[in-house]
């Protein structure tokens, strides 16, 4: 049993809402993905299973599409434009991310869909939103991440802003988008009613990094922008070489602070580092920084990263390893929780992927079928659910239209 | 007895909803403060003994107030639109009360660290008796099980256990870390899906569940596309800075001023035209080292050097503007100023938020962006004092005679209301 067993989402989405529709498949709703004929772009986007370019090798779409149906369709003719219509109309969630009023050019707006089901939930997720001077602008996860505020934050305080691996942008503007269809959805079910939900990836994003935004400079006058591996407001905090790596260690309460010291005086033999004027929170330290970092690396050199890592968590402070790819596919948490699951495709083997990102007991989380080919559900969708007869869907193919 | 239950205010989605909170930081608080701006009724539950650390705040620009615990911006952002109860969980007479409380409640939510909200007997397996259809979600660094449940994270510890700051940034960096502890809010918006989720499933079944996050596992699967090629090939992620396979130019260019800068993002040939055309070099548009996508990919640090030439003496808006207006995606890098001074995208949609302030009468706060046009959520007020619902939540909701509060309240089962 899934969550959303029997609940109908139709996504025509690029980067930017592909993995809101992940996140509906994977527990359980059935997503029918509407593709250009030929298949969308991003089959081809880098890099590849085994390295070697081809459709249906992507690693970014086998992972973006998981537990979805493939659909192909030209929304831009009419008899394209009508069946999505027809899906559309007996879906419970309809993700888009268009160009604000290109779907309703087609008559596939939220306005026109939603005479013909009220209880539809329409979310849209475009760069900016729906509305505004900016609506029509042109986004990129580079573009929403700047504006957002998030790359002037990210990364060492000499090198240019930067963003975070993984289209960070983007992938929270879906994991927004899902949770507001999802509440929304509450909300149709109560009312009956469904409605636009317009999610701006400019929004998302500051909201993302909020944390060192507008509220704390009105309260401080003090703009956050990069720092290193440290955190501002956290002394000490950062990335500390090891014998073999890097550990990251946060301090923020004064009881971890009291652990710290006494561990690099028991392991340094420094006596500086107890003086009663580095106790209590992170403000006392801040003077003291460039020092304490000083002191922590005399203790973390002496280590391996799992040295410093475990002895430290025993002491209760907070260090972990700064892990690599292969770290984190190696790790023995995450292997004890069997996170990684392995997924069977039809042409590509057995491909292992990342687990649940969340998981309800009762109703698991699960990918139940690798990405789609594309096209893959033209018949089961079209001709076996909407009742198109065979010759029609040949017809229909035939002409470029699915 | 929850005299409010199911005839809350149609207009906010989550009308009629009740959340319990027992959680402290930012990945729980978060989940119950955009239930709260959705309409749900969220109690949040708190303990004098081990305040929330943005309860001990002092303003920077009023130190002699001393500590204000109402006044923390990050108090505002996690909790917001709550209300407020406190109660000394070490004592049965408290437990049994918060027992009580989750009894009328929809959801809980929790992110004590792993096992302790088992020992408080407030664990699933306990509020399951009370409340047979709970939803409820617990949220901590590495989850309920496997051996470093109990280990003490933050959220940039996350950020580089999972992988996520040795994949980014720009090659020959180790570890690239952002200052808004990027996992805590991947982490809180991942939750909040799940429990929608279990509502929906518990609408159509009347099953309530348990839902656990590792805030670890979540930040994997948020970059899984870039781990995937660890997982399935045994290949390292290359690092890619701000570049990207599928455009060039792509990356941020210095603009004039004390750093300030522009991201662009050029994918199609159409868009290099018009990136040409923009700044006044069409010689490039038949340029044989930028013909298409590949042979720019190929020459990408000569195509970043010709783009910085031109924006490095220009304003940054003016260069986003331009190119905008060209039909080129750009955008400026933004600080917190920016956000609220110059950004006529979010002031048009007035993102950022007033919400009024007992002390200081309204204080602005980041803005919800969850865009539910037929029942926009609002921040009824901004996080109240310790206790200062009290009354209303045992009072009217568990129907406690004042007397009795009183008596629980000298008894110290529930934490006296600052004032």
């Amino acid at each position: 049993m899934t969550a959303l067993a029997g609940r109908r989402v139709v996504e025509l989405a690029d980067e930017k809402g592909v993995y809101c529709g992940k996140l509906l498949a994977d527990m359980g709703a059935d997503v029918i993905k509407i593709e250009h004929p030929g298949g969308d772009s991003t089959r081809d986007a880098p890099p590849f299973v085994g390295d070697r370019p081809g459709s249906d090798r992507s690693l970014y779409f086998l992972y973006m599409n998981t537990s979805k149906r493939g659909v192909t369709l030209d929304i831009s003719r009419p008899e394209g434009a009508e069946l999505c219509r027809r899906l559309m109309r007996d879906a419970d969630i309809v993700i888009e991310t268009f160009e604000p009023g290109y779907l309703h050019g087609l008559g596939l707006g939220y306005e026109q869909l939603g005479a013909d089901n009220p209880a539809l939930v329409f979310t849209s997720i475009t760069g900016f939103g729906q509305s505004g001077p900016q609506a029509h602008y042109k986004s990129s996860d580079l573009v929403a991440g700047a504006l957002g505020g998030a790359l002037h934050v990210t990364g060492e305080s000499d090198d240019p802003p930067v963003r975070l691996a993984g289209s960070q942008s983007f992938m929270m503007a879906s994991a927004y988008a899902a949770t507001s269809s999802m509440i929304a959805l509450y909300h149709a079910a109560a009312t009956g009613h469904g409605q636009h939900v317009d999610i701006s990836a400019l929004e998302t994003s500051t909201s993302v990094a909020h944390v060192c935004g507008v509220g704390k400079w009105l309260e401080d006058d003090i703009i956050s922008r990069r720092f290193g591996t440290g955190l501002f407001a956290s002394v000490p905090s950062g990335a500390y070489r090891c014998k073999d790596g890097l550990v990251y260690l946060m301090v923020n309460r004064p009881l971890h602070w009291k652990a710290l010291a006494a561990w690099v005086n028991e392991l340094t033999g420094n006596v500086e580092v107890l003086d009663p004027m580095f106790e209590g929170p992170s403000s006392s330290r801040q003077p003291y920084r460039d020092l304490l970092d000083i002191y922590i690396t005399d203790l973390t050199s002496q280590l391996t990263v799992n040295e410093a890592y475990h002895e430290g968590q025993r002491r209760h402070i907070a260090f972990t390893p700064v892990n690599t790819s292969a770290g984190v596919a190696a790790d023995e948490h995450l292997a004890a929780r069997d996170y990684f699951v392995d997924v069977d495709h039809p042409t590509l083997g057995t491909l292992r992927y990342p687990g649940a990102p969340f998981r309800p007991r009762q109703t698991p989380w699960r990918i139940s079928r690798s990405a789609p080919a594309a096209g893959e559900h033209n018949e089961e969708v079209l001709c076996d659910e909407l009742g198109l007869t065979r010759e029609r869907l040949g017809e229909l193919a035939a002409q470029g239209v699915v | 007895m929850s005299g409010q239950r199911g005839q809350g205010d149609q207009r906010h989605a989550l009308a009629g909803l009740r959340v319990v909170e027992l959680s402290a930081g930012m990945a729980g608080p978060w989940i119950g403060r955009f239930m709260a701006w959705c309409g749900a009724d969220v109690i949040k539950v708190e303990s004098k003994k081990h305040p929330d650390v943005t309860r001990l705040y002092v303003p920077p620009r009023e130190p002699d107030l001393g500590v204000q615990p109402t006044m923390s911006p990050w108090f505002t952002d996690w909790n917001a639109g709550k209300r407020f109860v406190a109660l000394d969980l070490t004592r049965p007479a408290a437990v049994e009360l918060a027992r009580k409380l989750v009894a009328t409640a929809d959801v809980v939510v929790e992110n004590y660290s792993a096992g302790v909200i088992d020992k408080l007997g407030l664990g699933y397996g306990e509020l399951v008796k009370v409340k047979p259809d709970l939803v409820m979600i617990g949220s901590s660094g590495f989850g309920d099980s496997g051996p470093c449940r109990s280990h003490v994270t933050w959220g940039s510890n996350i950020e580089a256990l999972s992988g996520l700051s040795s994949v980014s940034g720009f090659a020959g960096r180790e570890c690239t870390i952002t200052q808004y502890a990027y996992p805590d809010p991947l982490s809180a918006v991942h939750g909040l899906f799940a429990v929608m989720c279990a509502l929906d499933h518990r609408r159509r079944t009347g099953q309530g569940q348990y839902i656990n996050v590792s805030q670890f596992e979540a930040t994997v699967a948020g970059f899984g596309q870039v781990m995937m090629e660890q997982l399935v090939d045994g290949r390292s992620p290359e690092k890619l800075g701000n570049r990207s396979p599928g455009a060039a130019p792509h990356g941020c260019y210095r603009c004039s001023g004390e750093d300030r800068w522009c991201a662009i993002s050029v994918s199609t040939d159409l868009e290099w035209r018009a990136l040409c055309t923009a700044i006044a070099q069409v010689e490039l548009v038949a340029d044989e080292r930028f013909i298409d996508l590949n042979a720019r990919l190929a020459h990408q640090d000569e195509l970043d050097a010709i783009v910085e030439s031109w924006t490095r003496e220009r304003d940054a808006y003016d260069v986003m503007n331009a190119l905008q207006a060209a039909g080129v995606a750009a955008g400026v890098v933004q600080n917190a100023e920016d956000l609220y001074r110059n950004d006529a995208q979010l002031a048009a949609r007035s993102f950022f938020e007033q919400i009024p302030h007992p002390a200081r009468g309204a204080v602005t706060a980041t803005g919800v962006p969850l865009g539910l046009t037929g029942t926009p959520g609002r921040t009824s007020s901004t996080g109240s004092p310790v206790g200062h619902d009290t009354d209303h939540v045992f009072g009217e909701l568990l129907g406690m005679s004042a007397a009795e509060i009183d008596r629980a309240v000298a008894d110290g089962i529930i934490e006296k209301a600052d004032k």
